[in-house]
C-alpha cells in the first residue's frame, strides 16, 4: 500500500461575518487625554475594550432615540438635564400624529363626559409593568 | 427573539401577515402605508424581529381627535377644561396568530402608552380612546380601559383610559 503525500492545510479563512476588523483613529491630544483617563475611570485595559463599550452605549443611544425616547439624566434632587446630539435628533421620528374626526353618539358622549371628568383611577397592575423599560 | 417597535416603513412585509381577522389584516395590507404618508390619517408602528427587520409580527396604528366643547351635554362640561378635549385614538392593535401568546401584545400597547404621554407632554392629550372587538374588552380592561355607554349595539366597543392614570402608572413604574 503506497502513502499518500498529504499537502500542507492551508488555514480557513473566517467568513466575511466573523472576520475582525482594524480600527484606527487619529485624535488630537486632548482627546487622547480623554480617552486615556476614560480608560482609568472605567478600569479598561485595552483600546477594543474601550471601542467596545462605547459602541455599546451610542447603540442604545441611537435606538432610544429612533424610537422618540428623549434622554436624561437625574440628579437625587430631582433636578434633570437632556442630552441632545445633532447627529442622534437625526435619527428621531416625528412626533405628529395625524387628526381624525370621530363620530360619537350622543350617549357616548356623555359616558366620555362623565369619565373625563372624574378623577383618574388608579393604574392597573398590567398598567403599570406596561410602562417599565 | 428580540422584539423591535418602529414606525411602518415601506418595504415592510405585510402581505403575509394573518392577524385571523381579514379587516385588521386588509388595513395593514392596502391601507396603512397610504394612510401614514399620503392621507395622513393614522401612524401605523409595527413589530419586527430583530433577526427578520422587514417582517410584521404585529401593528398598532395611532391618530389624534379631539371633542368640542360644544358637542358634550350641558349638565357634564362642568367638570371638563374649559377647551376642546385632546385624545389619542388607538384604531387597530393585531398580533399576527403564529407570535400570539407571546407577549407581543403587551409590548405593542406598552409602546402606544409611551407614545400617547410623549404626545400628551407635547400637544395635549386627555385620554386614550380605543374601539376594541366585544370579545377582546377583558384584555383592553386589564390595562384600566373602561367601557363608553351608548355604542351601537353590533361592532366594536369604544372605550376610554385617562392619560392622568397613565402617568400615573409611569410614576409606579
Amino acid at each position: 500500500m503506497g502513502l499518500k503525500s498529504r499537502q500542507p492545510k492551508k488555514p480557513t479563512p473566517l467568513p466575511r461575518a466573523r472576520r475582525k476588523s482594524k480600527f484606527q483613529a487619529d485624535l488630537a491630544p486632548a482627546e487622547d487625554r480623554m480617552v486615556r483617563g476614560l480608560k482609568r475611570e472605567l478600569q479598561l485595559n485595552s483600546n477594543t475594550d474601550f471601542l467596545s463599550d462605547a459602541v455599546a452605549l451610542f447603540r442604545w443611544a441611537v435606538g432610544e432615540r429612533k424610537r422618540g425616547y428623549r434622554i436624561f439624566s437625574e440628579a437625587t434632587t430631582g433636578e434633570r438635564k437632556e442630552l441632545v446630539l445633532p447627529r442622534l435628533e437625526r435619527v428621531a421620528p416625528e412626533l405628529e400624529l395625524p387628526r381624525v374626526e370621530i363620530s360619537w353618539t350622543p350617549r357616548e358622549l356623555e359616558s366620555l363626559a362623565e369619565l373625563a371628568s372624574k378623577e383618574p383611577a388608579p393604574p392597573t397592575e398590567a398598567l403599570i409593568r406596561a410602562m417599565r423599560g | 427573539m428580540a422584539v423591535l417597535i418602529r414606525r411602518l416603513e415601506e418595504p415592510d412585509q405585510v402581505e403575509l401577515f394573518d392577524c385571523g381577522d381579514e379587516p385588521l389584516n386588509n388595513y395593514l395590507r392596502r391601507h396603512a402605508w397610504t394612510n401614514q404618508q399620503k392621507s395622513s390619517i393614522g401612524v401605523t408602528y409595527v413589530a419586527v424581529d430583530e433577526g427578520a427587520p422587514r417582517t410584521v409580527l404585529g401593528y398598532f396604528t395611532l391618530a389624534t381627535a379631539s371633542v368640542p366643547r360644544a358637542a358634550f351635554p350641558k349638565k357634564h362640561v362642568r367638570g371638563l377644561p374649559p377647551y376642546d378635549l385632546p385624545l389619542i385614538l388607538l384604531a387597530r392593535l393585531a398580533v399576527d396568530h403564529r407570535f400570539s401568546g407571546k407577549g407581543l401584545g403587551h409590548a405593542l400597547i406598552s409602546e402606544a402608552f409611551k407614545i400617547a404621554l410623549r404626545v400628551a407632554d407635547d400637544v395635549g392629550c386627555r385620554g386614550i380612546i380605543a374601539d376594541a372587538y366585544r370579545d377582546r374588552i377583558d384584555w383592553y380592561a386589564r390595562y384600566g380601559f373602561v367601557a363608553l355607554e351608548g355604542c351601537a349595539p353590533s361592532g366594536p366597543e369604544r372605550l376610554f383610559l385617562d392619560i392622568r392614570t397613565v402617568r400615573m402608572a409611569l410614576k409606579q413604574a
